[in-house]
Formats: structure tokens, sequence, C-alpha cells
């Protein structure tokens, strides 16, 4: 279950990267709402980006919780030789 | 007592406090093995580990070259908070994996793995040949970076009084000193020092500077007003160039070797997840800080050059360090957590560039005492060849990072793919890395560093992979 919910999050983050990106804007466009429009007055595409982030540090953070990095107890592990 | 005056004396009082932490790690030592100069015995806890990761990741780079690249590309550098992140989240593709194999193994240097991996096979030893050259020149060229951003800090923040080449000079042979002596003991310890004055100085003059200008949107407004082409939306070349990063960052960093041997050095599965979780948000207080410090500097400090950008960070701090004693001590505080944090990645940087060459190239037994006393040798000749060439400097710092980057994204198949696929042969790896950096070079070269915004060195990768893909395929 866990292992699942930590893939889900990751591709979540794969998802918010690719909507970071302004490529929904129009290049070269000025910021809706001018220079101060967007969220903590930035550009409105700087602050979509910077919320993408900041939801990108949160899911990579609950993503590490659930990962295991195991040290080794006796066992071969897969190391893909 | 004028600014550049105060700077000196902070800069005694700080290079003391070094030589102090050196000989606590030096009488901390176990025995004189390479595990216990590179990788502090492999007793690295949670809150430790976090501080070196942050405060090699965090670099002269980060903090002189990001604002000035932000102060030359406007809001679109706000991708620099996203690739940061990248390397973070990239980490699940290899720590999980390569962890439990290097306790096991007892690795020391990131070539034990492609030895591990490819060590009976006729192409295993080009393969490491090929990866530990890729890795030298990429830390060679990373240690030049931070050199050329010490004496920048050194020399505008002590108001001249240290010149730049004496600023490169005398702080280098610091970090050999200090290094040399207590191995990464002094380097991590050092580090966790470093880390928390680094962000908290840097925490304190975004304040000012917002604070100044009237708060984010007066700053984004007067940044409007003064550059236009700074808040627009980026072009197709731009936003590519945005994905491009982010896959390049990401990609190549998990593969630093400093970075691989601090997977190595932690005390504990668990103390590394903890320490990466913490990591994920270093972004958010460092990168983004330093990306608005530069776009704040846009309509303080017009006009400035190419290369004159990357000093915007110590003419911020000199011209806050003239509004009275207390801004001057803050200043001067900033001053010393940034050149902290240069130091603290170039002695991470020059302890791996010794084990990397004297281990994985020069072939000395990583169990053995004479192997850390070569190691010793090789960064000493290391560092002298770097002060020569960070005395010239004629690349961006930001083109420095590119360019180092671009080579060890190449690596990357022989690690990432490696650990996960069975399959891959040492022939396919080391056909791969050749074909890559051959494009990767080759277009840097004879083309240009982007080819429609993205960096060549991705474009090298794709090949690259796409040769391990057709290589294994056809030995079936």
């Amino acid at each position: 279950m866990a292992s699942r919910v930590r893939i889900g999050l990751l591709v979540a983050i794969g998802v918010l990267y690719v909507l970071s990106i302004p490529w929904y804007r129009e290049a070269g466009a000025l910021p809706a709402g001018g220079a101060a429009g967007g969220w903590l007055g930035l550009p409105d595409w700087v602050g979509v980006a910077l919320a993408c982030y900041v939801a990108i540090a949160v899911l990579n953070s609950l993503a590490w919780a659930l990962t295991e990095v195991s040290d080794p107890n006796g066992d071969d592990e897969d190391d893909g030789s | 007592m004028s600014f550049g005056s105060v700077g000196v004396l902070a800069l005694c009082i700080y290079l003391v406090g070094l030589v102090v932490v050196a000989e606590f790690a030096r009488r901390a030592r176990v025995d004189t093995t390479p595990a216990d100069h590179f990788l502090a015995g492999r007793g690295l806890g949670t809150f430790v580990l976090f501080l070196t990761l942050y405060a090699t990741a965090y670099s002269g780079n980060s903090l002189l070259g990001y604002p000035g690249e932000a102060y030359r590309r406007g809001f679109s550098w706000i991708m620099a908070t996203g690739f940061m992140m990248s390397i973070i989240v990239m980490f699940h593709v290899l720590a999980p994996k390569l962890r439990p194999l290097a306790v096991r193994h007892g690795f020391v240097t990131p070539g034990d793995w492609i030895r591990h991996r490819f060590g009976n096979e006729k192409a295993g030893k080009p393969l490491l040949i090929a990866i530990s050259v890729l890795m030298a020149i990429a830390l060679g060229n990373f240690l030049v970076a931070q050199l050329v951003a010490m004496g920048h800090v050194t020399s505008e923040v002590t108001g001249g009084q240290v010149p730049f080449p004496v600023g490169v000079i005398g702080l280098a042979a610091m970090i050999l000193m200090y290094e040399t002596l207590g191995g990464m003991r002094a380097v991590a310890w050092t580090d966790s020092a470093q880390g928390l004055l680094m962000a908290g100085g840097l925490l304190a003059l975004l304040i000012w500077l917002v604070g100044e200008a009237g708060g984010l949107a007066a700053v984004s407004q007067a940044i409007g007003d003064v550059r236009p082409d700074a808040i627009r939306v980026p072009d197709a070349k731009e936003q590519a160039n945005w994905a491009s990063t982010i896959v390049l960052l990401g990609t190549a960093s998990v593969v630093y070797p400093q970075a691989i041997q601090r997977i190595f050095a932690a005390k504990s599965g668990a103390s590394l997840k903890r320490a990466f979780s913490l990591m994920t948000f270093m972004p958010l207080t460092t990168t983004l800080v330093v990306t608005l410090i530069g776009l704040a500097a846009i309509p303080r400090l017009a006009g400035l050059g190419e290369i004159q950008a990357d000093t915007v960070m110590p003419r911020l701090l000199a011209s806050w360090a003239e509004l009275g004693p207390t801004q001057m001590l803050l200043a001067v505080l900033v001053f010393l957590g940034a050149l902290a944090a240069i130091m603290s990645t170039a002695d991470s940087v020059l302890l791996s560039l010794g084990s990397v060459i004297a281990v994985d190239l020069m072939g000395g037994d990583r169990d053995r005492p004479e192997t850390t006393q070569l190691a010793k040798r090789v960064t000493a000749v290391a560092m002298v060849v770097a002060v020569g060439v960070a005395l010239m400097p004629r690349l961006t710092l930001w083109s420095l990072i590119e360019l180092k980057m671009e080579l060890l994204i190449q690596a990357v198949p022989a690690f990432l793919i490696a650990l996960h696929w069975r399959r891959l042969s040492a022939l396919a790896a080391l056909l791969g890395v050749a074909a890559g950096t051959l494009v990767a070079v080759g277009a840097s070269l004879f083309i240009a560093r982007r080819i429609g915004g993205i960096h060549v060195g991705v474009i090298g990768l794709a090949v690259n992979t796409a040769v391990v893909l057709v290589v294994t395929a056809l030995r079936r």
C-alpha cells in the first residue's frame, strides 16, 4: 500500500513539473493583472510555478517518508547485476 | 571602522574557527583508512548529514551564480527553485537501491559501484575509467567555479583589501589544510555550522531588500518598470530550456560523486531518508531566496554586464552595510555565510576528486591507509591546478555549472539504469557514454551549448540511452 501511494506521489510530482512551465500562456505576453497580479505579488505565471514547487516539496517529503531505505540484514539484495 | 575592515576581521575569526574544527576532526578519527577519511567512518546521523548535504548542494554557484542569472534572465529564473528540487526527487531512483549495496560491499567511491556491477565483464575496466574521467573533469570544473566565487566574495566584501587572487589562493590553502587534517569529518562538521550561517544570512538579506522596496508586489512592479522583458511569459525557447534544465540538473546532480559518497557515509538508511525529507524544502528557503535577491537587484543595480552580474550579491551586501552598524554586522554575517557555503562545497568536491583519482583512476586499494596518503597528495596537486585556472575567469559561473553537468549527465545510465536493469552490459554502457559524450562535447564546441533551448548534454543523454538500448537488444 505504502509503495503504491509513493508511486502515486511521484507521478503527481511529474505532473506538477509539467504544470510549472508556462506553456499554457502566450509566449512573450505581459502577466495578467500586471507585474504584481499573481500570488504573493508576483507575475501570475510565476505565482503558478511557485505554487507547483511548494506542492512538489510537500509531496516529495511525503514520498521520502514512505520510501524504504534498508540497511543490509544478511540477505542478498536485487542489485541489478 | 569601515565595512572592509570589519570584513577582514570577521574573515580572520572564521578561519581560526575552521582550524579549530579541523583539529577536533583530526583527533576524532578512528584510523587512517580511506573509509574513515572519505566517509567519516560511515557515521553521519540525520542532522549532520542533512546540513552537509545542504551546504554542499548550495554553493558559490547558488549564492553568486543564481542571483546573477536571475538578474540577467528575470522572473523565468524561478525555474531554479524547480530544478534544485528535482535533484531530491531523482534521488528516489538511486538511493534506495544503492545504499544497501554500498553498506554491504563497503563502497568508498562511485567507481566501487561500477566495479561491483560490471567488474567481471571485459568492458568493465574501460567503463570504470570513462566514468571516473568524466567525474574528475566535472569535479575539477566545479572546484574552479567555487574558487572563482570565493575570490569575488572576499574581494567585494573586504572592499578590495583582500584582492581576488589573494582570496582565491589563501582560502584554497585553508581548505587544503583542514581537509587534509580532518577529512570528511572536518568537511561535515564545518558544513553544519556553515549551512546554518548561510540560511540565516540569506533570509536576513531578503527581508531587508523586500522590506525596503515596500513588499514583493512593489519589487515586481519596479522590475516591470525598469525591464519589462523580465516579467514577460518566456518564449518557447526559454520554456524548452526550463524543462531541459530540470532534466539536466535533476539527473546529473544525483551522480555527483560527493552526493553519492554522502549516501555511503550515512549512519543508517533511516538517517538518509530523513535527511532527504528535509532537503526537499531547502530550494524554497535558499534557491527561491537567492532568486528573489537577484530580481530585487534589477531596479537597484541597473546596467551590469554579463560577467559583472555574478557580483550582484556582494554589491548588495556592500550597499546594505552603508546603512548603519547593525546592517554592517548583518551584512558581514551574510558574507561569512556565503563564503562558508562556497568553501563547504569546494572542500567536498576536493575530497571526492582526491578519492576518485586515487582509487578509481590510479587503482589505490580502498582498504589501505597508503591510499589515503596518495589521495591527499592528489588533492594538493588538483588544488594548485584549479587555482591557476580560477585566476583567469572567462566564463560566467552559470556557464561553468552547465558545462560540468553536460559531461556528468553521461554517467547516468551506468548508475540509474544499471541499478534497475539486470541486462545492461558494460559494453552497452561504455558505448552509450562514448556516444553521449561525443554528442555533448562536439555540439558544445562546434554548434552551440543549447539547441532550441535544450542543453546539448540532455541531447547527448538521449543518444547515450538510445545506444544503451540498441546495443543491449542486438546482444540478446
